[in-house]
């Protein structure tokens, strides 16, 4: 049949026109922009929670007294700003005056520039510390209360120091974790898997997004064709596999780039968060960048090209049963679902990955694009499973290359009302 | 070394669209394809095409089946106008040459100067929807002639042109029959396949009713018509009793009579001259094709058979 005639090189002429047409609609440019501007602002968002939080800050000024372990501020600061003392924008900021002058520290809170000062003084009796805050916040008010058990702790240390040990030695205690049956061996870590779920997660939804909102173009860019007619005059240019191919890598080629543009957008704005974060707020932040697992990215990749390829065949098929652009949304719902379930089932899936229905969902080219990608990042997973869905996904490719071909030019060629799949198959036996 | 169709079939369901059509057109020929709407002329060209394929019998090019046939064998204006809305015009054309094989520089100066020709060179850089009806047709019938295809199928090209732009397209026509190309046309536009056409077929139902030289179908009826008129006598009642005379028509500029297979049309001349008449007009001519399309078609057939694009609104 002449239909399969060589591909190339109108496939290709058909793709760049695609492409071309369009990256240049106002709505791909705005798009694109809007989307892109939006990321970058997203990857912000924390300086701005700090810059938020900065207000909320009491700056405290302690002048110590002779004879204090030496890790008395990190203890004080750490306890203090407990566990959040890891980010950028700590409730307290604690500096310290070794035996200053209290007079002047007294200046300097008096003139405002702190909020609230301790004087740490040593009783000659029992040799404990003892501390004075002067401030003018609340004696209940929430700073000063979370002062107190501060406070208590330096004079906990301090005591054990004059004892001969530390709260870091106590601390440093060691704990050993065992299952209920010894003899079974060391505790599961579950901490790896709670990251490495959420890494699953944002790739699933990078492919899911990718399907569903570029699939819809190819099926967009069909409709059109035979809503203006071209339909008929590219029927004798061309063949119906080169117009298929033509149109999916086009409209492919063009997602990618706005999902490329997006994802710049996305990492350019984390590796500004340290320096807008340092000019903003004089502080570094703290590092947002995970570990990808080069494996992982390359199955990505792999599976997002290939998913997205069989996706969009599909939907240049349906696409080709509509006469209007307005009828693209209600032909193309039984694959909108098709991909929804794909998306819904590795988010179960996730959660029980060595489950046997995971396990054969992995292979099927419907749904492997999203859980043999699951499998894959959690790490479980045999080389030769994932070669095998590959292999089943691009022959399922290619049969659904041949059946959209199929539907596509019987398609084309029937206008009106919507079609019904049998009538479409009825003509594609008795087209070319 | 001809097109040949045929006792091509082809059934769309509960509509015979062509039924046992067969058909020759000669190389460098003008044919014409006449029917009323839905009498398979679309369906016919898809066939030559290879757009569609036959339920039965075959199309040959050169006495090689048209599935082998190069596709830029072809050219093809179909009904159905259509182009890239948002592409300016250059640039459609230059594509749709280069999915044809041509290369793109020797394609944009074809554009250039086939504008030229239509008188409409300042439309290179327009888009599509900017362009009138009449012009968008112009620039489709450059489209289908780019790559310099040895048949040209047009459906209905002269639909919905205006008398100056239809006359540029009849001029391009000739060009490229001088040039030596097949060009087959289907229209129900009588005058211009008389104008244009060596040979016709008259399809109906799917079923060619009459086909050949345009000619010998106007002779194939064996009947005459004989255009007559008289000073001072417009009625011309005598007329009507001549033996294997029939009026056909009354007018105040003339009157026409048939006159039946065997007659002699000249008895006419001699009875009014006989009658001492002063003859103003007379005229022998073969019917028309327009009285041979409606004694074989009959009446347009008013019940909608079409297969034919319903218009959408786009």
């Amino acid at each position: 049949m002449k239909g399969w005639r060589t591909l190339f090189p109108n496939a290709w002429y058909v793709a760049v026109r695609e492409y071309r047409s369009r990256v240049r609609t106002r709505s791909f440019v705005l798009g694109t922009v809007l989307l892109a501007v939006i990321a970058f602002a997203a990857t912000q968002l924390p300086v701005l929670v700090d810059f938020a939080a900065g207000s909320s800050q009491t700056r405290l000024e302690v002048v110590s007294t002779p004879g204090m372990p030496a890790d008395s501020l990190s203890l004080l600061s750490e306890t203090l700003n407990g566990q959040i003392s890891a980010t950028a924008h700590p409730p307290f900021v604690v500096s310290w005056l070794a035996e200053g002058d209290i007079a002047s520290a007294q200046q300097a809170l008096e003139n405002g520039k702190f909020d609230a000062l301790l004087i740490v003084d040593r009783d000659p009796a029992s040799k404990n510390l003892t501390f004075t805050l002067r401030t003018d916040l609340a004696s209940d008010g929430p700073v000063v209360t979370s002062i107190r058990p501060a406070v208590a702790l330096l004079a906990l240390d301090d005591a054990l120091a004059r004892a001969g040990t530390s709260i870091g030695a106590v601390q440093a205690t060691p704990l050993t974790v065992l299952p209920v049956n010894p003899s079974a061996g060391p505790a599961n870590s579950v901490s790896r898997e709670v990251s490495t779920d959420l890494l699953s997660t944002g790739l699933i939804v990078l492919i899911f997004m990718a399907i569903i909102t570029y699939g819809v173009w190819v099926a967009m860019s069909v409709a059109e064709e035979k809503g203006s007619r071209v339909m008929e005059l590219m029927l004798n240019a061309t063949t119906p596999l080169q117009m298929l191919a033509g149109k999916v890598i086009g409209n492919g080629a063009a997602g990618l780039t706005q999902y490329g543009i997006i994802l710049a957008a996305v990492v350019g704005g984390l590796l500004a968060q340290g320096p807008i974060h340092k000019a903003v707020l004089g502080t570094d932040a703290g590092n947002t960048f995970g570990g990808l697992d080069p494996v992982v990215l390359a199955a990505f990749v792999i599976l997002f090209v290939l998913g997205f390829l069989m996706y969009s065949l599909l939907y240049a098929a349906l696409g080709s049963l509509v006469s209007r652009q307005e009828d693209v949304q209600s032909a193309t719902s039984p694959l909108m679902m098709l991909i929804i379930a794909g998306y819904v089932m590795s988010v179960f899936g996730l959660q029980a990955i060595d489950d046997t229905w995971v396990k054969i969902a992995s292979f099927v080219p419907f749904f492997s694009p999203y859980l043999m990608l699951a499998r894959v990042s959690m790490g479980h997973v045999e080389a030769w499973e994932f070669g095998l869905a590959v292999l089943l996904l691009v022959i399922s490719i290619a049969v659904a290359l041949f059946v959209a071909a199929r539907i596509y030019s019987a398609g084309v060629l029937l206008y009106g009302q919507r079609l019904s799949l049998r009538q479409v198959l009825s003509a594609a036996r008795v087209s070319r | 070394m001809s097109l040949l169709i045929d006792s091509v079939s082809k059934r769309f369901g509960e509509v015979q669209a062509l039924d046992d059509v067969s058909l020759e057109i000669e190389p460098g020929e003008v044919f014409g394809f006449l029917g009323a709407n839905g009498a398979g002329k679309t369906t016919a060209m898809r066939i030559v095409l290879d757009i569609l394929r036959p339920d039965s019998g075959t199309v040959t090019w050169n006495g090689k089946p048209n599935t082998e046939a190069p596709r830029e064998t072809w050219g093809y204006l179909p009904e159905e106008r259509g182009l890239y809305a948002k592409m300016n015009v250059l640039e459609q054309l230059v594509f749709f040459a280069r999915l044809q094989g041509v290369e793109s520089k020797a394609a944009e100066h074809e554009v250039r100067e086939w504008l030229e020709r239509f008188r409409i060179p300042e439309y290179a850089d327009r888009r599509a929807e900017q362009l009138s009806k009449g012009n968008q047709q112009k620039i489709q019938f450059i489209a289908a002639i780019l790559h310099d295809p040895q048949v040209l199928l047009m459906d209905e090209p002269f639909s919905g042109l205006d008398p100056v732009n239809a006359a540029l397209l009849k001029e391009a026509f000739l060009e490229m029959k001088s040039r030596g190309k097949t060009l087959i046309f289907s229209t129900h536009q009588m005058e211009t396949v008389e104008e244009l056409c060596e040979s016709i077929a008259i399809l109906d139902r799917g079923r060619v009713v009459v086909g050949g030289s345009v000619r010998d179908v106007r002779r194939s009826t064996g009947r005459q018509m004989v255009r007559l008129a008289v000073e001072g006598d417009p009625e011309m009642t005598w007329l009507g009793t001549l033996d294997g005379v029939r009026v056909t028509r009354r007018g105040q500029d003339y009157t026409e009579a048939e006159v039946a297979p065997g007659h002699d049309p000249g008895a006419v001349l001699r009875a009014a001259l006989s009658r001492g008449c002063e003859i103003r007009h007379f005229e022998m001519a073969d019917p028309t094709l327009e009285e041979i399309f409606i004694e074989q078609v009959g009446q347009i057939d008013t019940t909608e058979r079409t297969l034919a694009p319903k218009a959408v609104s786009a």
